[in-house]
């Protein structure tokens, strides 16, 4: 036995190492990258100019924007002398945000005379951490230890008021691909639709989208459908056509019938049939009776309606205008009018198959139709729409002051312009956008084309790496699918295979809308392999190359094609480019395929070939090409390209995988026919589970369900969860003392160096019923073990005073951190200048700071809160700013070492509660060796679980731990052993694998063990599983749960027991609760629970006029009691009068709920008398 | 049956001796004395361990309670343990812990100058007094020394300093397990084995080999000149009952008869180091005693407690 050598990341891991990791996070970071490098320029570039015209100097105002700049952050932002750089540990501690300064020229122009160019501050902009203008960026993890940050840290969020805050990837439907849709809303947009459309996401260079729908009609017709300002607004796509380009109705009609053949019958991949030609004709018609003939009466009829809602135009022509409502409307991915016709062209064509049922609905559940929306992109149209609005306030204010005659304003100073400009305070732009990462919310008019307006980014918690790391691979379906009713949406689809993880999704209500990548899942960006923004028009133009090489007809300028069967729609990024024989498709995608190989070629790695084959009914076919970003995308190896030097991996995307034939190391043939050999083959099994599935030991030995479960508890452990955790000022952080790391671990956990943050330790576990105290998952601790340190862990709690926003504004700048000298009760706590001292034990109750106000010399005590003695365990004091403090940071450690009620949980699923701390002595214990358990649950959690990996990784960390060396456990490893070939003589099952190690050690091969009773020290009449499992702590602790009251604070109005554990309330006793106990009968208890113990009250109730509001008491006159010695003082009988009846006659005392007062005084409120009908008992 | 005495003389058998591990036999008792011998020497046998910790300068990247615990689990020489006052009840200093007889006073002083990471050590724990000390593995292990320096409580880096005070009391392991002096204490029954030489005539060799196999630790063996399946080591056997089955499954039960003998226990202790092994079982006997005199004399507790002070607590504490 070779004693493995573990590899040791070392405090300080190899780059190599960290590539991996740095995958993970890399959508996020070059998403804001290219944002910052090109993104912002070509936005500004698409930001509409304002022009503004004064009618007295009769000269015209053009105000743009251009040149962005975002600077790294800087520490002191009013002075701007070079201070010093501001790091993200800073912003942390401080709890302010990780903002650089961000700086637009704005450019003036009158009567197109000499450009002007003033440099605005825009405001302070959010910086992800590790992107381009992060100081972290090219930091080693030298540089990163000494900048007070993990040695690994990935970046990819951005810190807000001192939180880290993530945005949320979320799902939109793939751009610039027609998708057929049915959809019975559809039908409510007017009378006479139908519920069949074609839909279409446009998005331009600068990243906005437009989404445009074709609807079909009763009559045959189809109308363009687009959004303008909120509303919809539907063309017949007659006019469209016609507007588009200069044609005449002949062509428009070939063109549209091209499809339809009459030899081609209803065969295989006819799409069109003859009722195009009749739809063709009625569409015709319909222009036909507008008395529309050319493209410039179709303009000017498009104008006529539009100009009254397009803003800026109304000076403009009709023709004018309506151009601009086809260029910024319709298709705007497209710039060329003959490419947007052809593209009208080909989705009534699709849509006219989607009726005839030639071609079946896309669905847009599914992941072959969608994308994703990253961070860069979301900040970028948001900006967008933001400066928008700033340029256009300008003009409004500019125009205000132009015509309010009273002020001395000069249009054609430059001074006046920019004083009024600066009244619409550029900041506020940058501003929104820090709002916008704090809170989540959008707040648009327009919408941005996006389906919610909130929950756009959360806070990245770190609990501990599982959790931190799934907030950067999560994906959301998108809020508004949160509140459907129908459960199709959380489907999981087969499309999604290998870039949407099956295991990871949490159960319950989120289930299946928050999805998380697979280990191996990429989003496509605008960089290359070698970090070079992508020029995608150069791209473009060499696949056209190629593709006209390989024999595409191209579709320039007006050339008349033939549809499927015989000829494929070619559409590159929602352009149509030409067709191709369907014949030839195949070869021209195999081509493609080894183009994208190919290292020389100019075709990119990342190129989606989508060649959707001719079928019956269908999707709908043609070759789809997309180079675009935030596709998602995955490597496999393509295994019908002969290559020497592995470069054969491809990046395949979704849409095409549905038509590929991807071969996996188990999966058999899948019921491939010969005809269909796979060309391409999964790179390893597991690359279809997230990083957090795949850390799971042989999940692919447990039931389903129990790997989901686990995949939520691993984000709820409580972990090693920090290295700079001293550097850290986070709200709440859990810690564990003493991890280890996992005997059995997948290959996983080895990639991904999860050695750095372990979250759990190797305890020995028997699997029997000793006490009764394991009953229904819980689980027995050894005391012993956990006063040896097993679990131990804190929970480190900051306090952040912060004087400056202290509410009451005539405090302010007068407190200061100081403890009065007189004050002996608190100087064993505080120091003299308030603060406590680092160790000092506070005690529930105890004050943690002192500020006095210089001027009332009033102090203020910060007592701690809570029933738990925490120990103080930093101070953190704001230097820099003013002569005082102003700001401190107080972080307090909660010792948490395990007691009863701590929830524990195995890697499998298996949770259960702590029920007892059991002695060591009363164990049972090994005859052997004398081992006694840490750990004891019961037998009856496996059967109906299923949770064999958890018995097998028992067997296996025993093996392991006996042999001294790790032990492999990723899923799926057998499968791979078969398809290499079977190099062992016969391949064994993995238990005799495991069973082996154990015998080659003495041990019994199934890993029982003979125990004796620790009490009796008599042998256990049965052999007993017992072996090492990696157990997590979860967070869940009683110490924060417990809820526990006799008597204490009441309602002030109906003076029944308050709720909340924090004030120390009750539980509601409701009304299920109070069901049972009438069910059973329990009277007294009831009335105990219910009256007594809650707002019990004896009221005086005047039986002459039965009221119990109109009862005062009348104080007795004082009588001189001589006191009794140590009695207490004899209670004077209380005198009460009824006011309405003016007497104390008929005063009777009766018992009933406060409420029951407090109802009578609100129906007195209302006018409403309540009287009481008062009788003996007896008589009742 | 008046009379009759049930008094058993039970015989101790010491197979192996060296200062942290004993091997011995218990014979002539039964299961409830060897037992109550084991949970003695775990949970009973007094020991010293560290127990207040008073730190003065801590920079160290562990926390006070992370340091203060590990001091407590450092074993520390405890000979004097048995004589010793437990703290509770310590005439001469109301238990506050600073007196001689009930407790031992540690300083801890280590400060790293250097840019070498500095570990401080068991060795770095200077006692008030010289017989209790954190227990030193160098000789006994035969390690080399200079690689071994004690155990490990923080290690420091430039600059950062650890400054405490730490008393050590007596305790027992049932209250905390850092009083435990045992590692591990162990027994087993004395297994029998017979075997079936007739049936066992009638295997092959290759039966015989596969039979010997079957145990997963070496009790058979064939002996090589007679090639009779023959019994090497019969407390190997951890009444696995994998041969029984093997034989069970060759078809010829009663193959061999393994009995466990209800009155002979092979114990195994090992110890944390604060006491001699021997040390451990005689101090756990010398503890059974003083309990089992307790139990004599309950009728009469007042009187006990006088007699036996510190066990009369000890008792009412346990």
């Amino acid at each position: 036995m070779e004693r493995q050598r573990r590899k040791r990341p070392g405090p300080f891991s190899d780059a190599e190492e960290l590539e991996e990791l740095k995958e993970l996070f890399k959508h996020h970071i070059e998403s804001f990258d290219y944002m910052i490098d090109e993104g912002l320029d070509l936005m500004l570039k698409r930001v509409k100019p304002v022009q503004i015209f004064d009618s007295s100097s009769n000269k015209t105002l053009r105000i743009w924007l251009d040149h962005p700049e975002v600077y790294p952050p800087q520490k002191d932002r009013s002075s701007k002398t070079s201070a010093g750089a501001l790091y993200p540990f800073e912003c942390r501690q401080a709890k302010i945000s990780y903002t650089g300064s961000f700086h637009i020229d704005v450019c003036f122009q009158w009567d197109g005379g000499v450009v002007v160019r003033e440099k605005l501050n825009f405001g302070e902009f959010p910086i992800m951490l590790k992107s381009k203008r992060c100081y972290l960026r090219e930091a080693d993890p030298r540089k990163l230890v000494a900048c007070k940050e993990e040695s690994r840290e990935m970046g990819g969020y951005f810190i807000l008021n001192g939180l880290e805050r993530v945005v949320r990837l979320l799902i939109l439907p793939k751009r610039n691909y027609p998708m057929s849709l049915v959809r019975n809303s559809f039908r409510d947009r007017r009378e006479g639709y139908t519920d069949k459309a074609v839909v279409i996401r446009c998005v331009r260079g600068d990243l906005s989208s437009v989404t445009v729908k074709l609807y079909y009609l009763h009559n045959g017709s189809a109308r363009l459908g687009f959004w303008v300002q909120g509303r919809e607004y539907m063309l017949p796509v007659g006019i469209i056509l016609k507007a588009l380009i200069d044609t005449n109705d002949r062509e428009i009609y070939t063109k549209l019938t091209c499809c339809y053949n009459e030899k081609n019958g209803e065969g295989k991949g006819a799409v069109g049939t003859q009722l195009v030609g009749e739809r063709a004709k009625i569409i015709l018609d319909e222009v036909q009776h507008l008395a529309l003939f050319t493209q410039e009466q179709c303009l000017q009829h498009i104008g006529e309606h539009f100009q009254p809602i397009m803003e800026g135009m109304e000076s403009e022509s009709y023709s004018t205008v309506a151009d601009v409502v086809l260029r910024n409307y319709i298709f705007v991915h497209l710039d060329d009018n003959n490419d947007k016709f052809n593209l009208l062209i080909f989705m009534v064509q699709k849509l006219f198959s989607l009726i005839d049922q030639t071609s079946a609905p896309d669905n847009s559940d599914s992941l072959q139709n969608q994308e994703v929306l990253l961070p860069g992109h979301l900040i970028t149209i948001y900006l967008k729409e933001k400066l928008e609005d700033w340029l256009r306030k300008g003009k409004k204010l500019i125009e205000d002051a132009i015509n309010n005659k009273s002020k001395n304003f000069d249009f054609c100073s430059m001074k006046d312009v920019k004083k009024v400009m600066e009244k619409n305070r550029p900041t506020q732009v940058s501003a929104a956008i820090e709002n916008l990462l704090k809170t989540g919310r959008l707040i648009t008019q327009t919408g941005l084309d996006l389906q919610q307006r909130a929950g756009f980014t959360v806070q990245a918690e770190r609990l501990n790496y599982h959790r931190f790391l799934s907030f950067f691979r999560c994906v959301h379906r998108g809020a508004s699918f949160a509140g459907l009713r129908t459960t199709s949406v959380r489907k999981l689809l087969p499309e999604s295979w290998g870039f949407l993880c099956p295991v990871h999704t949490p159960d319950g209500e989120p289930c299946g809308l928050l999805n998380h990548m697979t280990c191996t899942c990429r989003i496509t960006s605008y960089y290359n392999s070698p970090g070079n923004i992508r020029d995608f028009f150069k791209i473009r133009m060499s696949i056209l190359d190629v593709l006209v090489g390989v024999g595409m007809t191209t579709s320039w300028p007006k050339v008349d094609h033939a549809g499927p069967p015989q000829v494929l729609p070619v559409l590159l990024d929602g352009r149509v480019v030409g067709s191709l024989p369907s014949g030839e498709a195949e070869k021209v995608v195999a081509h493609l395929r080894r183009l994208k190989l190919a290292a020389a070629s100019v075709i990119p790695d990342d190129l989606e070939v989508g060649y959707v084959p001719l079928s019956l009914g269908g999707t709908y076919p043609g070759l789809y090409l997309f180079t675009s970003p935030s596709r998602f995308v995955r490597p496999v190896r393509n295994i019908s390209i002969p290559s020497a030097d592995g470069k054969d991996i491809e990046l395949i995307g979704p849409f095409e995988q549905v038509f590929m034939e991807i071969r996996c190391p188990d999966g058999g043939n899948g019921g491939r026919s010969n005809i269909f050999p796979a060309t391409h083959e999964e790179i390893s099994p597991t690359a279809m589970l997230s990083v957090v599935a795949n850390l799971t030991p042989w999940s692919d030995h447990n039931q389903s369900p129990r790997n989901m479960y686990q995949c939520q508890m691993a984000k709820q452990t409580m972990a090693f969860s920090l290295q700079a955790i001293n550097a850290r000022a986070d709200q709440k952080l859990y810690h564990l003392q003493t991890p280890q790391t996992p005997i059995v671990r997948t290959k996983t956990y080895t990639k991904y160096c999860m050695d750095e943050y372990p979250s759990g330790t190797n305890a020995i576990v028997a699997v029997l019923a000793y006490t009764g105290y394991d009953m229904e998952d819980a689980m027995i601790l050894n005391k012993s073990s956990v006063e040896r340190g097993m679990c131990h862990g804190q929970i480190y709690q900051t306090e952040t005073i912060d004087l400056g926003d202290d509410k009451s504004k005539s405090d302010r700048g007068q407190r200061i951190f100081k403890r009065e000298h007189s004050d002996r009760s608190i100087s064993s706590c505080l120091d003299s200048d308030g603060l406590p001292h680092v160790g000092q034990v506070i005690r529930p109750n105890e004050p943690y700071c002192s500020t006095i106000n210089q001027v009332t010399n009033s102090k203020r005590l910060y007592n701690h809160k809570g029933s738990e003695t925490v120990i103080v365990d930093y101070v953190a004091v704001d230097t820099k700013s003013k002569k005082h403090l102003q700001k401190a940071n107080i972080r307090f450690r909660h010792p948490r070492n395990p007691v009863i009620g701590d929830k524990f949980s195995s890697r499998h699923g298996q949770k259960g509660v702590c029920s007892q701390l059991w002695p060591d002595i009363d164990m049972p214990f090994s005859g052997v060796t004398g081992m006694r358990p840490d750990l004891i649950i019961n037998p009856h959690a496996f059967p109906s679980r299923m949770t064999i990996a958890m018995l097998l990784e028992s067997v296996a960390a025993k093996g392991g731990s006996l042999h001294g060396k790790f032990v492999d456990a990723t899923p799926f490893s057998d499968s791979v052993k078969e398809a290499k070939g079977k190099t062992e003589a016969e391949s064994e099952s993995l238990v005799d694998e495991l069973g082996s190690m154990l015998r080659a050690r003495g041990f019994n091969y199934h890993g029982v063990e003979v125990l004796y009773s620790g009490v009796y020290g008599t042998e256990l009449t049965c052999e007993i599983f017992i072996g090492p499992v990696y157990y997590q702590r979860l967070r869940h602790m009683v110490s924060d749960k417990y809820q526990v009251r006799a008597t204490g604070q009441v309602d002030q109005i109906t003076r029944q027991p308050i709720k909340g554990r924090k004030r120390g309330g009750g539980i509601r006793f409701g009304e299920m609760e109070r069901d049972a106990m009438l069910a059973h009968g329990a009277a007294y208890l009831l009335h105990d629970r219910l009256h007594t113990c809650s707002d019990y009250h004896i009221a005086d109730v005047c039986s002459l006029c039965g009221s119990i509001l109109t009862t005062s008491i009348v104080q007795p006159p004082k009588r001189v009691v001589r006191e009794i010695g140590g009695l207490p003082p004899a209670r004077a009988p209380k005198k009460v009068t009824c006011h309405a009846c003016q007497t104390s006659k008929g005063m009777e005392t009766v018992a009933m709920p406060y409420v029951f007062r407090y109802l009578a005084a609100e129906l007195a409120a209302m006018n409403i008398t309540m009287t009481i009908q008062l009788n003996s008992g007896a008589g009742a | 049956m008046e009379g009759v005495s049930y008094q058993r003389f039970p015989k101790v058998k010491i197979r192996e001796l060296k200062d942290d591990y004993a091997k011995f036999e218990l014979r002539d008792t039964d299961a409830s004395m060897a037992n109550a011998l084991r949970r003695v020497m775990i949970a009973e046998v007094p020991t010293i361990a560290i127990d207040l910790v008073e730190i003065e300068v801590n920079s160290s990247v562990l926390n006070d309670e992370f340091i203060a615990h590990r001091l407590g689990l450092i074993p520390l020489t405890s000979e004097r343990a048995m004589s010793m006052r437990f703290s509770r009840d310590c005439d001469a200093c109301d238990g506050d812990g600073q007196c001689e007889f009930c407790s031992v006073e540690f300083h801890l002083r280590a400060k790293c100058m250097t840019d070498q990471t500095l570990d401080v050590t068991s060795k770095d724990l200077y006692s008030s007094d010289h017989t209790v000390v954190p227990v030193d593995f160098t000789d006994s292990a035969g390690y080399d020394s200079s690689e071994q320096r004690g155990i490990i409580i923080v290690k420091l880096r430039r600059g950062q300093e650890l400054r405490l005070r730490a008393i050590a009391r007596k305790g027992i392991g049932k209250d905390h397990a850092k009083w435990s002096p045992a590692a591990t204490v162990t027994f087993m029954y004395e297994p029998e084995i017979h075997i079936n030489e007739d049936m066992m005539e009638t295997l092959t060799l290759e039966e015989k080999q596969s039979f010997v196999e079957s145990s997963p630790t070496r009790v058979f063996d064939i002996d090589p000149n007679t090639q009779q399946v023959v019994v090497v080591d019969p407390e190997a056997y951890t009444y696995d009952d994998e041969v029984l089955k093997k034989a069970e499954a060759m078809g010829k039960p009663g193959l061999v008869e393994i009995y466990a003998k209800e009155d002979s226990f092979i114990f195994t202790v090992e110890s944390t180091g604060a006491i001699k092994a021997s040390q451990l079982v005689l101090n756990a006997i010398e503890v059974l005693k003083q309990k089992l005199d307790a139990v004599r004399l309950s009728e009469d507790t007042v009187e006990a407690d006088d007699q036996f002070g510190e066990l009369g607590a000890h008792m009412r504490g346990g």
